[in-house]
């Protein structure tokens, strides 16, 4: 083959053009940090990196919502127990009234006035309102659990409406319920034995140690179901920990994976960085050389 | 016998010869580095008695002396070809790879601006909506988000609109380009072929006309062939459009809207026939890019967007609204893509739902239908549940939606453009080597004409030593003979 100048000088410019554009790919991943900028740089590293990308939102919102769901079952958990303290009062002061003879009427008719007083004291910590939203209503818009007369006014358990459950989204398979019916609380309206038609009745037959007596099993029967809703309380807000520490070791690992499939290893890169500089400048001082001399030089 | 002065005779064509090849030398040392030029050669024959010997030729057998006539250009017409055909090739695959890192430019992908970004806030925005269905903040986050996924999904259906606008206005640049082309090529020919026939030479005109050709390769795939008279002929796809002086101009055709992409393509037809011509080179690449790739990722685009819009208003639709009404459709496809039936459902047609014309068609937070109960459900008041925003942020989930599917959509973008670039590597390579090539064969060398002039520098001494050694002998003879005794 017949090798001219201008073929040297072709080929020389073009090998030193793909050293340069290598050179200039590796700077170019150095100074953005990733590996990745654009999907033909590799399809299947884009693919794991945006189902990362987006498993990653998905968890950072499931983290959110675990937060919150800790936050309305706490508040749940605690109003019932105050609730469950005032129930125990109210409770033992209907054993005292029942205690016939040690009472008189006009003891027996304070404790009514105070049982009365209980009622009401429970009914307003029952309409407990949390982020807008009344604990103990189901799924209701309205702003109360319980009107003022103690009727239920909450959406499911109820009035032929079967419980309608607020859960928490944890995890894309997983949905905790956060929430407790007032129903399900402190009994069913419906059999008008509830925790708050009881207290009514208790103050109103005070004097009739009959009726007191039925009523004194009714509350037992409402703070036994109040007691098995905080178990189940607690119950839901283990698996919400369970939930949080499965969801903080996923984001973490989640987070490695996008690292190891986006970003550089920066060793490596400034390796290959050198490499490539060192080809570049011996490509270019070979050139140098190369096209230099011709026979003109040796001629006289 | 040959007479006494045809010794001077055959050392002036010498000294004539010399100088002529000196003069060539000179020509190409001084087009070393002129693009398109071709090296010449001064051929130097030596000329000789007659031909036909006959009874009473007077030829002494010798030669008498040397000519340099003729000046040819020294190129392979098989590597010009090829050279043609590969530089086409490198043209399309060039253009078919800038459209390809085009497209992945519009999608920004991977990375937090691009639209997988926009949907995971869309769906994060119903798992806020999910925790606090009444709350207003929450609704209003979704309402904005949605409104933005839309307005991505617009303009990247308009980036590869304008991109596909940007290739139109190139295609059209390059046909004018190609015509004024084939008219110069035509002028070179008549030229070249009035030189041939006055017998003058013509090399120069022949390698800026060649440069032409190739340049017509580049841009439409032209082929050329040489005719008995020098000139040449150039087919484009077929269509013959140089022939000696006669030309045929190429013309745009097809519609001018990205919408008529798929059923009238902008295509290249002769002018006057309107015959479609089947053009290489960068038009093959635009007007691929134009017909083929660009309407294909709108495509896939506008499938993405209906998808959306088809699973998130049928869901939605079952839902309830903060006032108790039946949910609404989230996106519709702007006026005239909705209907309304006697019962008052608003049905959206899918099929007028596109990138482009996706759009929220909620407007109140209050409409956003987060309830899955109804108020008859729910004894008469409104329901404040959260289950249709679970269900619907869960539709980030699925195998078949619009998340999945423009996954997929950008993995196989980032195959085709990896591809692509593989190509144009390959292609460049196989492009690169004709070229050294025809250089090889075209190109001048400086040791070459250094070697050339040297020997040229020594035989024009030599012929002129030969005048004196001839004039020294004439003068032994005239001045010096017959004087015997003087």
């Amino acid at each position: 083959m017949r090798i001219t100048q201008r073929a040297i000088a072709t080929t020389a410019l073009a090998g030193l053009n793909k050293n340069l554009a290598a050179v200039n790919k590796i700077q170019q991943q150095m100074t953005s940090g990733t590996m990745i900028s654009r999907p033909s740089d590799s399809p299947t590293g884009t693919n794991t990196s945006m189902y990362t990308r987006k498993d990653l939102a998905g968890v950072a919102q499931q983290s959110r919502n675990i937060t919150d769901g800790v936050a309305v079952l706490n508040s749940a958990d605690s109003a019932i127990r105050n609730i469950l303290d005032q129930v125990q009062q109210a409770r033992s002061l209907t054993v005292q009234a029942l205690n016939s003879g040690a009472v008189n009427d006009q003891a027996s008719q304070a404790i009514a006035t105070q049982v009365a007083g209980l009622r009401e004291s429970v009914l307003a910590q029952a309409n407990e309102v949390v982020q807008g939203r009344p604990l103990f209503g189901g799924v209701s818009t309205g702003t109360a659990a319980y009107s003022s007369t103690g009727a239920y006014v909450g959406v499911g358990g109820a009035n032929g409406i079967a419980v309608q459950p607020v859960t928490r989204r944890v995890s894309d398979v997983e949905a905790i319920r956060v929430d407790v019916t007032g129903p399900e609380a402190f009994g069913d309206p419906a059999s008008g034995k509830d925790l708050f038609a009881v207290l009514g009745s208790i103050s109103t037959d005070i004097s009739d140690p009959a009726a007191l007596s039925g009523h004194l099993a009714d509350l037992d029967a409402v703070l036994a179901q109040m007691l098995t809703a905080v178990a189940d309380l607690g119950t839901r807000a283990a698996r919400m920990d369970t939930a949080q520490s499965v969801n903080a070791n996923r984001e973490l690992t989640l987070t490695a994976q996008l690292s190891q499939t986006e970003d550089i290893d920066l060793p490596k890169t400034i390796m290959e960085l050198n490499m490539q500089q060192t080809g570049y400048q011996a490509a270019l001082k070979a050139t140098a050389q190369v096209i230099q001399p011709t026979l003109m030089d040796f001629l006289r | 016998m040959s007479s006494t002065f045809s010794g001077l005779n055959t050392a002036r064509t010498a000294l004539w010869a010399q100088q002529r090849g000196l003069d060539v030398s000179g020509q190409n040392i001084a087009n070393v580095n002129t693009a398109g030029y071709s090296r010449q050669r001064a051929e130097l024959q030596s000329v000789g008695g007659n031909v036909v010997p006959a009874q009473y030729a007077l030829s002494s057998g010798l030669g008498q002396g040397v000519s340099a006539d003729t000046v040819t250009r020294i190129r392979d017409a098989f590597l010009e070809g090829r050279a043609q055909t590969e530089h086409a090739a490198t043209a399309s695959l060039t253009v078919a790879d800038t459209t390809m890192s085009q497209i992945e430019d519009a999608f920004r992908e991977p990375g937090a601006t691009g639209l997988q970004q926009q949907l995971d806030d869309m769906w994060s925005g119903w798992s806020d909506v999910a925790n606090h269905p009444t709350e207003p903040g929450g609704r209003s986050e979704v309402l904005q988000r949605s409104a933005t996924l839309a307005a991505g999904l617009n303009t990247t259906s308009a980036t590869l609109d304008q991109q596909w606008e940007h290739d139109l206005d190139s295609m059209g640049t390059l046909v004018a380009d190609v015509n004024a082309s084939i008219t110069a090529i035509a002028n070179y020919n008549q030229a070249i072929s009035r030189a041939a026939s006055a017998g003058t030479p013509s090399n120069e005109l022949a390698d800026k006309r060649d440069a032409l050709v190739l340049s017509l390769a580049d841009q439409v795939g032209a082929t050329s062939s040489q005719n008995d008279d020098g000139t040449v002929q150039v087919r484009i796809g077929g269509a013959t459009v140089v022939n000696g002086s006669s030309t045929l101009a190429l013309a745009l055709a097809g519609g001018n809207d990205p919408a008529d992409a798929t059923t009238d393509p902008p295509r290249l037809v002769t002018a006057p026939g309107g015959t479609p011509v089947r053009a290489g080179g960068t038009a093959d690449g635009l007007l691929t890019a134009m017909a083929t790739t660009i309407p294909a990722y709108k495509t896939k685009l506008d499938g993405i967007a209906s998808q959306l819009a088809g699973q998130l208003n049928t869901l939605h639709q079952q839902g309830y609204d903060l006032d108790g009404a039946p949910g609404k459709p989230v996106f519709d496809g702007g006026a005239g893509s909705t209907s309304t039936d006697a019962a008052g459902t608003i049905s959206v047609d899918l099929s007028k739902v596109t990138a482009a014309t996706i759009r929220l068609a909620l407007t109140d937070v209050r409409q956003l239908a987060a309830a899955k109960l109804s108020p008859v459900a729910t004894g008469g008041t409104v329901s404040g549940d959260h289950q249709m925003a679970d269900a619907i942020q869960q539709l980030r989930l699925g195998t078949t939606g619009a998340d999945a599917g423009y996954r997929e959509m950008i993995v196989g973008l980032g195959v085709e453009a990896a591809s692509a670039t593989g190509r144009l590597t390959a292609q460049s390579v196989i492009s690169g080597q004709v070229d050294s090539s025809r250089e090889s064969v075209s190109g001048v060398s400086l040791d070459e004409e250094m070697t050339d002039m040297l020997a040229f520098q020594h035989g024009y001494q030599a012929a002129g030593r030969l005048v004196t050694a001839i004039d020294e002998m004439l003068d032994q003879l005239i001045n010096h003979t017959g004087r015997v005794g003087l």
